[in-house]
């Protein structure tokens, strides 16, 4: 009887998407010089209460080891590779540029179901430069084009900027997080009665309110924030964030690229520079990063870094909203009993190109649209078929000249 | 091709933010001739305009399905949508109070039961202050469960007070000030801010 594949068709049409992502992404990653590399996937529990990061310690997955020790399913690739290398000799010469494809697991406690994800990232360690936040940043801007995104938009700012303001006011964790949430809501109605309610020093509480309103074109922003600021530590942090921007210019992507000084990072370990890439009609961003000098000083190290990850699964659902072709299969060859022998001789050959082929003797429920080419051989003749249009051939190098350009 | 696509929660906000809009300069010919279309223009063609539920239009917002979106305060309390939040629209105004019987006890320790629209904001509402509370979401006549034994008390909005007074039912505290509100998806901002800045100026204009 017949079955029924195309339930299945789906899942293996997403995966295709999720592929495709994946391939253009590390053939971008490639070109920057980034090589791969891969962490263990169970990590000691101890190594994630030791820092301060976006990993949820209650989101972790916990494995328990036949010795007794608590073993947790990777919940993120940059914290292992950052203690890695503190524990090996580097030198302070040294630059590594390192990139990952991995899955991350986390149950967060609103989202049971979905533990999995796919995050691909890069490190690039032991350059604290202006040059090297743009490089980074540029990377990020290539890759979404790549993927065929066309309102591509980073976000940058700093997180020291707010870290400096509040450390001059003081407030409890409580009212610290609500401010946080408010900011990240450009919640400009509310901001300012909130700081008067908690008596906040008037001239701060001036700066505060008017952080969401910090965004836009970096030249712009940078001009209105000199005026409201009123220390070095501001001043060095915005001209720092306008050095990069100048770099970003050079390698043409100043269209993609807003500030936002009311950019809060979630994670504890960020230290100057951060960013986000949203995509249009995609609420989320689909991309996160930024310096974390810091991090390595937890295990006992000084190493500079800066990187970005990507979630692969929100990339390949923006991609279906922006519809993309789906990816084809390049040759079919059908054929009878008495030609078998040179119907594999010619798939051999055309594999031995690098084409993909399927051939079969039968005709399967497969449709004419997942192929390029449709190749059929009998007894009587070979003929090859492209978009209703049908040709015959007899030798193979007859073949690839029609596939290779002559139509 | 429209250059922003606005949201707007049906009912009681709708009304308002159409002479609102009005007000402010932007206005939607078809929304006069009573016509059913469920997707219309302003004049410039500039702004496309669709109608939601109110209960998803935080959704519409931070999913992209619309990129600004005209909303009461308390679904976004309720809803806490990841969106920007950038003005107060300053109409639709009203309070979202408890609401019990007069004289009611509430502090022996026992669980206290709360109808609702807003489970969710009246669960924290009471956390923060260390109650015990189990919220019972409704849709609709809430004032109804205190008196018929659903609940002890409710959280919910008042405009004038009418129809608590009617009930026999008075309010025991207040919880926070209602009004319309813009919400922006955090994409769209980043995406079209020329386009979202300037309806943004336009509204402002209005507000002045």
């Amino acid at each position: 009887m017949y079955t029924d594949y195309r339930v299945i068709d789906e899942y293996v049409n997403e995966y295709q998407k999720f592929e495709k992502v994946t391939e253009t992404i590390t053939r971008r990653f490639k070109t920057f010089g980034y090589k791969r590399i891969k962490t263990s996937a169970f990590e000691k529990y101890d190594l994630y209460s030791q820092v301060n990061s976006s990993v949820n310690k209650n989101e972790m997955i916990k494995v328990i080891d036949y010795t007794g020790d608590v073993l947790v399913l990777r919940p993120d690739v940059t914290i292992p590779i950052t203690k890695e290398l503190a524990e090996s000799e580097l030198t302070d010469q040294q630059e590594l540029r390192y990139f990952y494809v991995q899955d991350v697991f986390r149950q967060p406690f609103d989202r049971l179901e979905t533990i999995e994800s796919t995050q691909a990232g890069i490190e690039y360690f032991g350059n604290r430069s202006a040059e090297a936040d743009a490089e980074v940043i540029a990377l990020a801007c290539q890759t979404l084009h790549d993927l065929g995104f066309t309102d591509i938009k980073i976000e940058i700012g700093h997180a020291g900027f707010f870290q400096e303001l509040i450390s001059q006011i003081n407030l409890n964790p409580l009212d610290l997080r609500e401010l946080k949430q408010m900011i990240q809501a450009k919640n400009l109605v509310e901001i300012r009665p909130f700081l008067d309610r908690l008596q906040v020093d008037p001239s701060v509480a001036q700066v505060i309110e008017q952080i969401p309103l910090l965004y836009g074109d970096p030249v712009e922003v940078a001009k209105r924030a000199q005026e409201l600021i009123m220390n070095d530590q501001l001043t060095k942090q915005l001209s720092h964030l306008m050095e990069v921007y100048e770099i970003i210019k050079m390698y043409g992507f100043e269209d993609q690229v807003n500030m936002d000084l009311g950019l809060i990072n979630h994670m504890d370990y960020y230290s100057d520079i951060i960013f986000q890439g949203f995509i249009g009609q995609f609420g989320q961003p689909v991309l996160m990063g930024g310096r974390y000098d810091h991090l390595a000083d937890k295990f006992g190290a000084n190493i500079p870094a800066i990187g970005f990850a990507c979630e692969i699964d929100s990339l390949v659902q923006a991609i279906g909203e922006q519809g993309t072709d789906p990816i084809k299969t390049d040759v079919l060859v059908i054929y009878e009993k008495d030609v078998m022998a040179e119907a594999i001789q010619l798939t051999n050959h055309l594999r031995a190109r690098g084409y993909s082929v399927v051939a079969s003797k039968k005709r399967k429920s497969t449709t004419n649209q997942d192929f390029r080419y449709l190749v059929e051989m009998n007894k009587v003749g070979y003929k090859v078929n492209q978009q209703q249009q049908t040709k015959s051939f007899t030798e193979i190098d007859e073949l690839i000249e029609l596939i290779e350009g002559g139509w | 091709m429209a250059e922003i696509t606005l949201a707007i929660a049906t009912g009681r906000t709708a009304k308002r933010a159409m002479v609102f809009l009005e007000k402010a300069g932007i206005d939607f010919p078809d929304y006069h001739n009573n016509s059913r279309k469920l997707v219309i223009y302003d004049t410039t063609k500039k702004i496309k305009l669709i109608f939601a539920k109110t209960a998803d239009l935080c959704t519409y917002i931070e999913k992209g399905a619309a990129d600004v979106g005209i909303v009461g305060k308390d679904t976004i309390m309720e809803e806490q949508p990841d969106v920007y939040e950038l003005l107060d629209l300053g109409f639709g105004k009203c309070k979202l109070v408890v609401a019990g019987f007069p004289n009611q006890q509430l502090n022996n320790g026992q669980l206290i039961t709360i109808a609702s629209k807003y489970p969710a904001v009246a669960e924290s509402f009471f956390a923060e202050k260390g109650k015990r509370v189990e919220a019972i979401k409704l849709n609709g006549s809430v004032e109804l469960a205190p008196l018929i034994g659903l609940s002890d008390i409710i959280v919910d909005i008042v405009e004038t007070g009418t129809t608590l007074k009617e009930n026999g039912l008075i309010v025991l505290e207040e919880i926070a000030d209602i009004s319309a509100r813009l919400i922006v998806n955090k994409a769209s901002y980043a995406t079209k801010t020329k386009h979202i800045q300037e309806f943004i100026d336009q509204l402002k204009s209005e507000l002045e």
